[in-house]
């Protein structure tokens, strides 16, 4: 057998299942799915859950708020019906004697009732038994709900470590924007949304913000019934968060409401055929929700007291005198919220604005209080002393019944009497405070400006800025009052509910039904009086009031500099901020804008000069000592911002601070503005932008620029509609019957009808007109010169101002913190108010042409 | 909302519901299936082969391909005659609406079953007409097959688009992506359910749902 040497040979292993020509075949390599984030079902809800633990500062953070708070829940109820019915109070009160054997001391526990008595007290008393059943539902609730929420924000925090790449310990210190950033950065490799390849922030923003903007909406369009007229209060805001509820619950989720689910409207409500049939169904659909309010009215009751308890006891228990304090209504947080607004960027807009608006309603306190109150805290103060006194003496003291009683009941009786007291050295110069309020709450009615003296503007204001007490009443009230309002005013809306939201609702796609001005389209939702003359064609029905449009689009676009918004919108931007800019930079009046951001009254002049009209009125600067101030000012802040952000700082302040060596000629206001605006230009352009610090200090000069900007279109939007009659006042209800009964002088009232008042031609910081209301600043140095030489010559002034005059008086220019010395207030130029009038005549005509 | 959806529209004769529906879905079906994977040892995989078949309409002009799996024939054609009985028993003025619901799962935690997450809806509104002779039913026969013929390119428009699809699974998570249960072919994963008049809205439990999940979530 010849042995065949080849190199031809059987390979081993090729005995395989695979069939012949296997070779040949395509070989794939599955991608898999590397994270379990791509294409996520309910992005809203995902989306709203990043939102809010990042708000919250993290997961443990939450979490062990949570179970603190469920903790803290059954500790009160516990506590409080112990303390009800298990304690015999005449032990405590000694009334009864109790027989001890071995000591004659009474102990706590003696007064407690032994358990079997307790029970028995407990479960005879019906009304108990009631509260207790619903405390123990709505802590069952609470305890389901945060089981659920432990294991949806567990998903959410492996989100934020594994596909954002942030751990929970940095979170606290991380902006909003910072994490928006990255899950737009996300969305490119994992896709979460599968509509578009690229996540732009507003669609962020709608997601989040779906709801939200629809109520901003409606109040903005005056929609919703909030506003009534009471017989003795006259204008009264009723919105409680029971009343919110309720809304949202008819028209966004509850049963057979408009929305068929988050994201979508139902067909039926987008089209205009049949809508008085839709009209008549929601009418009915508030009826039956009006009446099971109505009918769960003490549940719902108890409920209140129970989270009002919940939530405030803190506060009372700590501070008592915080009852008095001030916070900002339900109402005015909708109202004076942007379209795409998150709840941190209002939240930080309104804390600014608190200290001036609380000093604003201070400046109100009625004289007739006053004097009473500091008659009070007088004899009060006195007995008061005169018990501690004997007290320190001899400590006995405190044994003889009701001693300690009546000291801290007097004390009590100073405290709030101290409140109605104002500081002594407070300034009554509401014209100014109202314009830092502006510069921070970003809308105000036409007619408030130039009438800030007015108790009428006053009252208004107070319905964006309650006593947290009357908060608190309001909403104990509400269960009752809520059914009457859905049943009697929400009814007779549900025509108008129904086209609002087939007019004013835009699918967008990969967001969904969207409130249309949301998408702060000038042209469809601008209004002419607001900078977008010419490029708006919305008809009255589409614009949105206030300026909500333009003031929120220009908001959105500078809290989101990285957003690109559409061909017109950004024309419109640039020329706005081209402008704006043009108006800061172009004067030297304004070197005392640094301090804007102080919400302190002496920075009010500096605010003040952000109005534009102004710049070219004031000319501080030429006084030789005051520019040294402010240039060393500008030296300290600019190397101060310097050491925050190196780049704006080398761009531009490099830039201003030479400027002010050459001639004082550079601002603060445009190292702020400037570098605020132009270094986020840069930072839109380049990626290289992402550490924390400069997004925080970028976010920080964001509020600055967005507060010059409200403030100029503010003015702007004063000049515009000089001439002409307010379109809209405060009051717009126009399509309320309720709107008859307005009072005619609040409502068509001009705003330059206080020059006739008596009162603003010896007060001098209530501008004239509306116009002069800028170069307040001046009138502040003129006015306390006047005041100097003139002691206030009418009663009437004393009577009214009373404080307020001698105020002026004591404390020295607001401007004290600039020049502090007051021997520099008679070197001021003299700009009086006729000059400086004058002088900014041109720069209107030339605007307005 | 994170899903596509692509509504068609067709009005036909009652005898011409299931073949027109059959059309419709086996030509989604054809571009939303594959050959079975082979997986290999080194996470590669092989596809394997898919069939089409012509198949011509009784009562239509027209023909439609589909995947040569009986397998997957049966399925569709018990939904679809499900539908067409619901149909004809409602009685109402015709109206229905059939949804092909592709899908992919997403394993979670214990406290919760796995999601379904649908990532393209595609419903067919059908609208049935009676006709009163046979010379209109001759007109209806094909005008109804050219009306199909155009959804059909509708719907290969739609596919090829560069949209997003589910990425290709590794061997562990195929039963997420593909519905592995037909020997001969790989659909997506899907679901087909029909809806009689249009007008239900949102059904009682999805309001429940609803409700408690956002008492939850408040």
């Amino acid at each position: 057998m010849a042995h065949f040497d080849t190199e031809y040979q059987r390979l081993e292993a090729s005995y395989s299942d695979s069939p012949p020509g296997e070779e040949n075949l395509l070989m794939h390599v599955p991608e898999g799915v590397k994270s379990q984030w791509h294409h996520i079902e309910n992005l809203d809800l995902f989306f709203q859950r990043v939102y809010k633990l990042h708000q919250k500062n993290g997961f443990t953070c939450m979490l062990l708020g949570e179970i603190f708070e469920l903790v803290q829940l059954l500790f009160v109820v516990g506590f409080t019906v112990f303390l009800a019915n298990c304690v015999d109070y005449d032990i405590l009160f000694a009334n009864k004697f109790v027989n001890h054997t071995d000591s004659s001391k009474v102990t706590l526990p003696d007064a407690f009732l032994p358990v079997d008595v307790c029970t028995a007290r407990i479960r005879d008393n019906a009304f108990v038994i009631f509260v207790l059943t619903i405390s123990g539902v709505f802590w069952l609730h609470r305890l389901v709900k945060f089981i659920y929420n432990v294991c949806c924000y567990w998903e959410i925090r492996s989100f934020y470590r594994n596909a954002l790449k942030m751990t929970m310990s940095e979170l606290p210190y991380a902006t909003w924007q910072e994490v928006q950033a990255r899950i737009v950065e996300i969305q490119k490799e994992h896709q979460i949304c599968i509509h578009k390849k690229e996540l732009s922030e507003l669609d962020v923003y709608h997601r989040i913000l779906r709801f939200k903007n629809y109520m901003v909406a409606m109040v903005n369009k005056s929609l919703l019934p909030v506003k009534f007229q009471l017989p003795v209060l006259g204008e009264y805001v009723f919105y409680t968060r029971g009343l919110k509820y309720n809304f949202e619950l008819i028209f966004f989720w509850g049963p057979g409401s408009l929305f068929e689910n988050e994201w979508s409207l139902k067909p039926e409500y987008k089209r205009g055929g049949n809508r008085h049939d839709l009209a008549d169904k929601l009418a009915s659909r508030i009826l039956w929700i009006g009446i099971a309010n109505l009918l769960l009215c003490p549940v719902i009751l108890v409920w209140q007291i129970l989270y009002a308890f919940f939530s405030y006891t803190e506060v009372i228990k700590r501070e008592p005198g915080s009852l008095g304090a001030r916070c900002w209504s339900l109402y005015g947080r909708c109202y004076l919220r942007h379209f795409n607004e998150l709840d941190h960027e209002l939240m930080s807009r309104l804390s600014k604005g608190y200290k001036a608006a609380f000093k604003y309603m201070n400046c109100f306190l009625s004289p007739l209080l006053t004097v009473l109150a500091k008659n009070v805290a007088f004899f009060a103060g006195s007995l008061l002393a005169v018990l501690i006194a004997l007290t320190i003496y001899d400590e006995d003291v405190l044994a003889v019944e009701h001693v300690l009683s009546s000291i801290t009941l007097l004390g009590v009786c100073i405290t709030i009497c101290r409140s109605f007291i104002p500081d002594k050295h407070m300034v009554f110069c509401p014209e100014q405070l109202l314009r830092v309020i502006l510069a921070h709450i970003h809308y105000m009615p036409d007619h408030w400006q130039g009438n800030a003296h007015r108790s009428e503007t006053r009252d208004q204001f107070s319905q964006l800025f309650q006593y947290k007490a009357v908060l608190i009443l309001e909403e104990l009230l509400s269960p009752v009052v809520t059914p009457i309002i859905l049943i009697f005013c929400l009814r007779r809306k549900s025509l108008e509910i129904i086209d609002f939201f087939r007019n004013f609702t835009v699918e967008v796609v990969g967001v969904g039904d969207t409130c249309s001005f949301a998408q702060m389209d000038i042209r469809q939702h601008g209004h002419p009086a607001w900078m977008s003359e010419g490029k708006t064609e919305a008809s009255i029905y589409q614009q949105a009031e206030d300026g909500k449009t333009e003031l929120s689009l220009m908001h959105f676009a500078i809290t989101n500099p990285q957003w690109q918004p559409p061909q017109e919108t950004t024309h419109f931007l640039s020329q706005l901020k081209e402008r704006v800019h043009r108006e800061v930079t172009g004067h030297t009046g304004d070197t005392h804008q640094y301090s804007l951001s102080e919400s302190e009254p002496r920075s009010l002049i500096a605010n003040l000069l952000a109005g534009p009209s102004t710049l070219g009125s004031v000319h501080f600067a030429r006084d030789a000592s005051l520019a040294n101030h402010a240039a060393t000012a500008i030296n300290d802040s600019a190397s101060a911002l310097r050491s925050l952000s190196p780049v704006s700082g080398s761009l531009y302040l490099r830039g201003s601070l030479s400027a002010v060596q050459r001639g004082h000629t550079s601002t603060i206001s445009k190292a702020m503005a400037g570098s605020g605006t132009d270094a986020r230009t840069v930072s839109s352009g380049s990626s290289a932008w992402e550490g924390q610090l400069t997004s925080l200090v970028l976010s920080e000069y964001a509020s600055t620029e967005m507060s010059l900007h409200a403030l100029y279109m503010h003015e702007f939007h004063k000049q515009q509609s000089r001439g002409e009659l307010p379109r809209h006042t405060w009051h717009r209800q126009d399509s309320d019957e309720s709107s008859d009964s307005i009072p005619d002088e609040v409502r068509s009232e001009p705003p330059r009808c206080s020059r006739n008042l008596p009162r603003s031609h010896t007060f001098p910081t209530t501008a004239p007109s509306p116009s002069d209301i800028p170069k307040s600043a001046s009138d502040t140095s003129t006015n306390t010169r006047g005041q100097e030489g003139a002691p206030p010559s009418t009663d009437r002034q004393t009577d009214s101002l009373g404080a307020g005059t001698k105020f002026v008086r004591t404390a020295r220019v607001p401007m004290g913190g600039w020049a502090d010395d007051s021997q520099a207030v008679p070197r001021y130029p003299e700009p009086l108010p006729e000059e400086s009038s004058d002088d900014e005549m041109p720069p209107h005509i030339h605007k307005v042409t | 909302m994170n899903c596509r959806s692509e509504v068609l529209e067709v009005t036909v004769e009652a005898r011409q519901v299931e073949e027109s529906m059959l059309a419709l879905l086996h030509t989604i079906l054809l571009h939303r299936s594959t050959g079975k994977f082979h997986y290999k040892k080194e996470g590669t995989y092989s596809i394997g082969t898919v069939g089409t078949q012509d198949i011509d309409c009784d009562f239509i002009d027209f023909t439609f391909v589909r995947v040569s799996s009986e397998e997957l024939d049966r399925v569709i054609r018990k939904a679809v005659s499900e539908f067409k009985d619901a149909l004809s028993v409602s009685g109402s003025d015709g109206m229905g609406q059939i949804c092909l619901e592709f899908y992919q799962k997403k394993k979670s935690r214990w406290p919760f079953s796995d999601e379904c997450i649908p990532w393209e809806v595609w419903s067919i509104k059908v609208n049935v007409v009676n006709l009163a002779n046979e010379q209109e039913r001759q007109i209806c026969r094909e005008k109804v097959g050219e009306k199909l013929g155009e959804k059909v390119i509708n719907v290969v428009e739609v596919i090829n688009r560069h949209e997003y699809l589910p990425k290709m699974p590794t061997q562990s998570e195929v039963d997420n992506v593909f519905d592995t249960s037909l020997k001969d072919v790989q659909p997506y994963l899907y679901k087909i359910t029909y809806q009689i008049t249009d007008s239900l809205g949102t059904s009682v439990s999805t309001t429940v749902r609803r409700l408690i999940k956002d008492t939850l979530a408040l």
